[in-house]
């Protein structure tokens, strides 16, 4: 039976690579679309978590008072490490830069805070968000920062590309689909005879059908693998270009699609390409 | 399932055969001495207001040969299809080895085709495929293993004439090349019953008769023939059993042409 499959591949062998190809770049949009997001939802899980407090303290307040209140912050369970910026030493590291400025700015304009840097992983939004409310009514803090505003965007941004990702799936889906349905479909009509033979020397249904499933099987599965191929290609060019550059900037490696993912692409589209061909028999087969 | 042919030679096809086209397996011991095909008020219509086939009685025995004939549109091919099941019958019955073939279900249909070698005017081979291929492809159908396809392919070759030229694409065969090899897949798989739809329509004469020998050399291995043509030739030729199709009804005509009369005459061009 596979043999069957392999000649009547061979004998359209220019049809059945386009339409290999078509495949192959329907699913290359979907996997690097795959991919993007893999690589936005490692960034996500960095950025996302919330790892940063900063505490904005009241003018005024007495040096003891401040470390008093860095020392109870720094025994919650959440904080790891609890620190204090005085006025001078936020002017100095936002003058950093070399902006004379800043630098010649006088010292009341800076606010001293306090840093909190929370246990990575362990904290959710929400317990954040109600020590931040807890902080807030002590007298001497102005203004507590939790970056929520932030971590909210990435996430929304992420959950819109989520959706963008499977509209584009669904219409490759559709593609492959399609595409493979047409080429089972031009292959059964350029083996009519053969199939007529067949029927007339009492080959059974599944006889005749056999080869055209496994055609539209290996077209789809085809097709996904040289995707994954191509993107693999792609991926590692761009990643030897901008790692350094990248990694540094969102103290992110980028990832490529695990495993599981590359796999199920290409049993995808093995199982897609069997459901086109299964229609397209459908169709044609009933004489 | 397995095929009769596998476990049979060609020379005791007529006393052993039984119908393997039910897919449970189990035969009918009581096959082997029925009519292989009973026509029983058999009527097929296509259009409501012409029918083709208005009520057919006609019984074949084992082993027979007979000639089909008839004037063009009087339902020849129609009659060979409903008996290889590529139309239905409209009414009536049609028993092959006793068994109504109306009444096989969906999956039992290519184990009947398996039992029914057709020939057909125009060869229906498929022109990129060699000659062995051709031939093979009625055995693989059934899941032979190549070794026994290979020695069986080849017999059938040297049975039509053809031995050594099986690796030849089929497209450059000549017609009379072409018909052998149809006839050659259409006894390959040992059937019980070959029928012939025009087998010779295409064929200088010269050439329809040594066809027509190899029907005869068929016939005389066991396997019932059924031969559908127009050619007066053959029919005067060759005396056998003559059935003729007319108004939608069997009429026989045992004693060769005479008393055939006027269907001949008018409805029969002779090539
Ligand atoms: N599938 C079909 N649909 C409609 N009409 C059909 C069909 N098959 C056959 N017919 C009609 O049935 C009639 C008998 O056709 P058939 O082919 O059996 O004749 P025939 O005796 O074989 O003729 P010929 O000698 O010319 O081959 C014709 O009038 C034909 O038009
Ligand atoms: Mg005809």
């Amino acid at each position: 039976m596979f043999e069957r499959a392999l000649k009547g591949l061979r004998q359209q062998l220019g049809t059945q690579m386009m339409s290999v190809a078509t495949v192959a770049l329907a699913l290359f949009c979907m996997a690097a679309a795959l991919l993007v997001l893999e690589n936005a939802g490692a960034m996500v899980r960095r950025w996302g978590a919330p790892v940063k407090v900063t505490v904005f303290l009241a003018e005024g307040a007495s040096l003891e008072q401040v470390d008093s209140l860095r020392r109870a912050l720094a025994g919650l369970p959440e904080v790891e490490e609890a620190r204090y910026v005085s006025a001078a030493e936020a002017r100095l590291s936002l003058s950093a830069g070399g902006d004379q400025a800043v630098a010649n700015a006088p010292v009341e304009l800076f606010p001293a805070t306090i840093e909190l840097r929370l246990v990575p992983s362990a904290v959710s939004a929400a317990r954040v968000a109600s020590v931040a409310l807890r902080v807030r009514r002590i007298p001497m803090v102005s203004e507590v920062e939790t970056y929520r505003g932030f971590t909210e965007r990435l996430r929304s941004l992420l959950a819109g590309g989520r959706a963008a990702a499977g509209v584009i799936a669904l219409g490759v889906l559709l593609c492959v689909f399609a595409v493979v349905s047409n080429t089972v479909r031009m292959s059964l009509a350029a083996r009519l005879r053969e199939i007529e033979v067949l029927r007339l020397v009492g080959a059974t249904r599944s006889y005749i059908r056999g080869p055209f499933l496994i055609e539209g099987a290996m077209l789809g599965g085809v097709g996904a693998l040289v995707a994954v191929l191509l993107l693999g290609v792609v991926y590692l060019t761009v990643r030897g270009q901008f790692e350094v550059s990248l990694g540094t900037l969102l103290g992110l490696h980028p990832v490529f699609l695990p495993w599981s993912v590359v796999a199920s692409l290409v049993m995808g589209g093995c199982i897609l390409g069997a459901l086109g061909s299964a229609a397209a028999l459908r169709r044609g087969l009933h004489s | 399932m397995r095929c009769r042919g596998e476990s049979m030679g060609r020379s005791r096809v007529s006393n052993t055969f039984r119908p393997h086209f039910r897919p449970e397996g189990h035969f009918d011991r009581t096959a082997a001495h029925k009519p292989i095909l009973v026509l029983e008020k058999v009527m097929k219509v296509f259009r409501a207001d012409a029918p083709v086939l208005r009520g057919v009685d006609l019984t074949i025995e084992r082993g027979e040969f007979v000639f089909v004939t008839g004037p063009s549109g009087a339902g020849k091919s129609t009659l060979l299809k409903l008996i290889y099941k590529a139309e239905t019958v409209d009414e009536g019955r049609i028993l092959f080895c006793g068994r109504d073939i109306a009444r096989l279900t969906e999956d039992s249909i290519p184990h009947l085709r398996r039992n029914i070698g057709v020939v057909f005017q125009d060869f229906r081979l498929v022109p990129y495929w060699t000659v062995f291929e051709n031939v093979a492809v009625a055995l693989q159908v059934m899941g032979l293993s190549p070794r026994v396809i290979r020695s069986r392919v080849a017999l059938a070759l040297e049975r039509v004439g053809l031995d050594g030229r099986g690796e030849e694409k089929v497209a450059v065969l000549s017609g009379g090349e072409q018909q052998r090899v149809t006839i050659a897949r259409a006894i390959v798989p040992e059937p019980a019953v070959v029928l012939a739809d025009e087998p010779t329509g295409n064929l200088d004469p010269v050439l329809a008769l040594d066809i027509l020998g190899l029907f005869e050399e068929i016939n005389e291995g066991g396997t019932t023939v059924l031969f559908a043509t127009h050619d007066r030739t053959l029919l005067e030729v060759s005396p056998r059993r003559l059935v003729v199709i007319d108004d939608g009804r069997c009429i026989e005509a045992r004693a060769g042409l005479v008393g055939l009369g006027g269907v001949l005459d008018h409805g029969i061009s002779i090539n």
